[in-house]
């Protein structure tokens, strides 16, 4: 029983997943139609809904192509180390609390209630930096292989300050298990929110969403692609199937990194003014917290301009380190304090 | 009139053509010596080879001799006289002839854009320069015939005559044949043959040259080209011994359309035969041997490229022992000298068909001898032998190698076909004889050559005077010329004997 | 050399994130502006008689071509993208094209051949799109090119004012 449970419980997560990152995937054209007074696609079904569709049925009938002098083996296995971290992740995510399905209790809705679930997270999301630096150096071309190593040191760079940033959300709340973190928050009143904490919350909010985007390679950080400069980056040489893998990797990334924003500043599934909401309305609300992160990822994709690579290091290691390590002091003065 | 005799000797006399001292030939009328001082003057009814009429009225320059005050003249029929300071450019000129302008115009259709001599008239050119852009005559313009027959080459469009003469004195003066006349008078004056009689003798053609506008058109030119479209070639005519100065003008780098006399003092002045300017058919591309041939007794006629023919040809050649080589009277000076070349390696006999004359023979240019190149061949040292003495010469050789453009043909289809077959027979040629089948040809290799306008050389005509041919289309794909293909054969068997 | 003079930027835009915050906002203003997208198959872009589209020749009300392949808009053509071959008629107009053909790929619609045309037979009509699968399908042939009087006659009018002014 529990295993079927569990088995419901990974296909609903996992199917919702996919298709949160098809859903983005025309969100983001869609999105920056409407920011450039354009319309986006809209041929492939009623306005266009179809597209994600159209788009994974033409990945699949493109031609494969390996270039020539290309490490095989790595080359396939990169596509891969880029999305399974991204979905692995998603597992230990709480999406609502107690679940009950047509009298089918499921706990927690989440894959797995792990007491280090945090560190779960920032340890597999560490790892997709593998898939960019092993594709850009095995594609065998100075596009793909600049594109990776720029990509690498700066995933390497954002994470440090993302760790001390979320480091602030586990001094503040005294778990890394993010049921925990949830739970502390969801006490009824918004305010209890990570976010609102006074001026840890604010400072780690704005630094943790800012990292998330270096994370993630999204703009204005997304140094691994670059097309003016790199062609495609680290994934130019990738085609077909293979580069719709590495995409899928990436909006995964980008929903994962968003719902962990939520559950860690903004209350996870806690609903506002109502500490014992049913399962579906704390849903909604994860939800609804979750899509705005989604759309300010694309928002700010389509309104700045990349950074200059020396910007975004000087960016990472002299203010983004020192801040979050200076944020970090004050959240420990916080809670003595408290 | 082309027989050049005693030339009677020439006086000139010292005049000033818009500030230039020219020498001038006191024989000649006053244009004359302005076109020898490169100063322009428009001119429809004077021609360099006719008789001046002065019936146009376009050539007036301004004149002045003596102490007498400047005049406006016609300068094809005023005559030079020491001290003339002639000025073609002065304000009174140019006034005077726009005027005469104005009623050469005044009954010629407007219609250019149809017309086949735009681009080479004189009177669209002078009118574009000088003209004024509407007319100002009220009355209607003169209805005449547009398509007037005079015979089987020249059509005459009546509307478009400025009735300057030129084919009347043509016909009077260079052939002698006179059958064109001016009738009726004063604005109803057109041209027209004696009671409607179509033209005619072998130089019609030239009719349309003389012509200043489209009035005399060829027939077989009659809205075929544009003749800014034209690519124009010097070259010399092929069609007899005179081998007269042409040109010849090909469409889009394909089809040769027509081919015009070119001015050569020495040998056809401003004029050539209606034989040699329709002579078109022989440079057709249809049926053209391209490549290599030899008969297979499975496949019929087995194609190669031509690297592969001169192998063959190499090998047939080196097995003969006193082949005999017989040119056309086309093969050019240079060609003829690698042929000898050739035969002397081969220890061969080498002759020319030397054809027997045709009845087109007159007194102008036709020389009746269709052997261009017969002077050339002979001062080499080619043997002149006739058609028949080659054929029975044919048996006493192994091997006999034809080459040239038309030899097949001058050789006579019969007499080619009755080569004896114990005889190798390889045959260069343009196209293959007709009617060639497997099995009755006595052909063993046939190789393609270069027709007279696809190469370039030089021929001697009957008078020793040197005039060259010069490409004016590129040959087809797989075809070389002659020079080309003689030299590789000599390398060849060069080779061949170093081996052996 | 040129000095460029930057402009001495306040404490409140190096703080950074506030101009961030300001360029959002008015990428947020944009999403609610009206669409400029014109949908074309379904919404072509209407033209007028300047529309300088592909040439093509005009036929006359009695059925008859205008053309008389006199060669002018074969000789003004920059791209030698007409190519004209001639023949006889019986009627008073002597001559008219035996083939008339234009290579759209090579026409670079600069209406040259429109102003060289002195019969008003060839003229820059408004049809725009040109698509095919073979370069030999755009070289259009005469039967393709003719267009009645009517359909040509905006455009035939406005070159006639135009001409009238030189």
């Amino acid at each position: 029983m529990p295993f079927l449970i569990l088995l419901i419980k990974a296909s609903l997560i996992y199917g919702g997943l996919l298709v949160t990152a098809a859903v983005m995937t025309l969100a983001e054209r869609k999105i920056s139609a409407r920011i450039q007074l354009r319309i986006g696609p809209n041929r492939v079904g009623p306005g266009g809904v179809l597209q994600p569709l159209a788009d994974g049925v033409k990945f699949i009938l493109k031609e494969e192509i390996t270039p020539d002098g290309a490490n095989k083996g790595i080359f396939r296995l990169a596509p891969i180390m880029a999305a399974v971290p991204a979905m692995l992740t998603v597992a230990v995510i709480p999406f609502a609390g107690e679940t009950v399905i047509f009298g089918l209790d499921f706990g927690l809705l989440s894959l797995t209630d792990l007491d280090i679930g945090l560190l779960f997270v920032l340890a597999f999301s560490g790892l997709s930096v593998y898939g960019v630096i092993l594709g850009g150096w095995a594609s065998n071309s100075k596009y793909s292989l600049l594109g990776g190593l720029r990509a690498s040191a700066q995933m390497v760079s954002y994470e440090l300050s993302l760790i001390m940033t979320a480091l602030t959300v586990v001094a503040l709340s005294g778990s890394m298990d993010l049921r925990e973190i949830v739970e502390v928050q969801n006490t009824g009143n918004p305010l209890a929110w990570n976010c609102f904490t006074p001026v840890v919350g604010q400072v780690g909010l704005v630094l943790f969403v800012i990292a998330t985007f270096a994370e993630t390679n999204r703009h204005p950080f997304d140094f691994a692609e670059c097309e003016p400069e790199l062609v495609g980056g680290f994934h130019t040489e990738y085609s077909s199937m293979k580069f719709a893998l590495f995409f899928l990797g990436e909006y995964c990334a980008m929903t994962v990194m968003a719902c962990l924003t939520t559950v860690l500043f903004l209350g996870g599934y806690s609903v506002p003014f109502w500490e014992d909401a049913p399962w579906m309305v704390e849903l909604a609300t994860f939800m609804a917290k979750t899509s705005f992160f989604l759309f300010l990822f694309i928002w700010v994709r389509w309104t700045l301009p990349r950074f200059r690579y020396d910007q975004l290091m000087n960016l990472g290691w002299k203010v983004f380190l020192p801040i979050a390590l200076a944020n970090l002091l004050l959240a420990g003065a916080f809670i003595s304090l408290t | 009139m082309i027989d050049s005799g005693k030339q009677p000797e020439i006086k000139r006399v010292e005049i000033t053509v818009n500030g230039k001292t020219v020498q001038a030939r006191t024989d000649k009328p006053l244009i004359h010596a302005c076109l020898q001082a490169e100063s322009e003057v428009p001119h429809y009814c004077y021609h360099p080879g006719l008789s001046p009429v002065g019936s146009c009225r376009i050539c007036q320059v301004e004149v002045q001799q003596g102490k007498m005050p400047a005049r406006v003249m016609v300068a094809c029929r005023t005559p030079v006289a020491a001290g003339m300071v002639v000025d073609t450019e002065s304000k009174g000129a140019h006034d005077s002839r726009k005027e005469c302008l104005e009623f050469l115009l005044k009954n010629h259709p407007l219609d250019c854009p149809i017309c086949d001599k735009a681009g080479e008239c004189t009177l669209q050119d002078y009118s574009f320069a000088e003209g004024q852009g509407e007319g100002r005559s009220v009355e209607p313009r003169r209805k005449l015939e547009k398509r007037k027959d005079l015979g089987d080459v020249i059509m005459l469009d009546q509307e478009r005559c400025i009735l300057c003469s030129r084919c009347v004195r043509f016909m009077e003066e260079v052939p002698e044949t006179p059958q064109l006349c001016v009738a009726g008078r004063g604005s109803h004056s057109i041209i027209e043959t004696w009671n409607n009689q179509p033209l005619s003798g072998n130089y019609q053609g030239n009719l349309a040259d003389v012509c200043p506008v489209g009035a005399l058109t060829l027939k077989s030119f009659r809205f075929k080209a544009r003749v800014w479209n034209l690519t124009k070639t010097a070259s010399s005519c092929g069609e007899c011994s005179r081998g007269c100065s042409t040109t010849v003008e090909v469409l889009r780098a394909g089809e040769i359309v027509r081919i015009r006399p070119r001015h050569d003092e020495e040998v056809n002045k401003w004029w050539m035969c209606d034989t040699g300017r329709f002579a078109l058919d022989h440079f057709s591309e249809v049926d053209r041997l391209v490549g290599a041939c030899m008969p297979s007794a499975t496949r019929g006629w087995d194609q190669f490229p031509v690297e592969d023919g001169l192998q063959v040809a190499a090998d047939m050649l080196m097995a003969a022992e006193k082949p005999l080589i017989v040119a056309s009277p086309w093969l050019t000076v240079e060609e003829g000298t690698e042929l000898l070349t050739l035969g002397r390696q081969l220890n061969g006999r080498v002759a020319f068909v030397s054809p027997a004359q045709n009845e087109l023979a007159d007194d102008l240019l036709h020389t009746g001898d269709p052997a261009p190149n017969r002077r050339g061949l002979t001062d080499l040292g080619f043997e002149a032998l006739s058609p028949e003495e080659i054929l029975s010469a044919a048996s006493e050789h192994s091997s006999i190698l034809c080459i040239g453009e038309r030899v097949a043909s001058l050789l006579g289809e019969d007499g080619f076909n009755s080569l004896p077959s114990a005889t190798r027979v390889l045959l260069f040629d343009c196209a293959l004889p007709a009617a060639q089948e497997v099995g009755n040809s006595p052909i063993d290799l046939a190789i393609g050559l270069a027709t007279s306008a696809e190469r370039a050389g030089h021929w001697v005509n009957i008078d020793g005077i040197r005039r060259p041919i010069l490409q004016a289309r590129p040959a087809p794909t797989g075809v070389w010329n002659t020079v080309r293909l003689l030299q590789n054969l000599l390398g060849l068997l060069a080779t061949r004997e170093i081996q052996s | 050399m040129v000095v460029v003079q930057r402009r001495e930027l306040t404490f409140w835009e190096r703080m950074y994130l506030p101009e961030i915050v300001r360029g959002l906002v008015i990428t947020f203003k944009k999403m609610f502006e009206p669409r400029v997208t014109r949908q074309y198959p379904e919404q072509a872009m209407p033209t007028t008689a300047v529309t300088r589209g592909q040439p093509r020749l005009t036929v006359k009300d009695d059925g008859n071509i205008a053309c008389v392949s006199c060669g002018l808009c074969e000789a003004a053509c920059p791209a030698y993208a007409i190519t004209i071959d001639g023949k006889e008629t019986d009627r008073f107009i002597e001559r008219e094209p035996e083939r008339f053909d234009i290579d759209m790929l090579r026409c670079i619609l600069c209406g040259f051949c429109e102003e060289a045309c002195p019969k008003e037979a060839i003229f820059m009509s408004n049809e725009l799109e040109l698509a095919n699968t073979t370069r030999e399908g755009l070289v259009y042939d005469m039967e393709q090119l003719k267009r009645s009087t009517s359909t040509l006659q905006p455009r035939i009018d406005y070159v006639r004012k135009i001409n009238d002014r030189w």
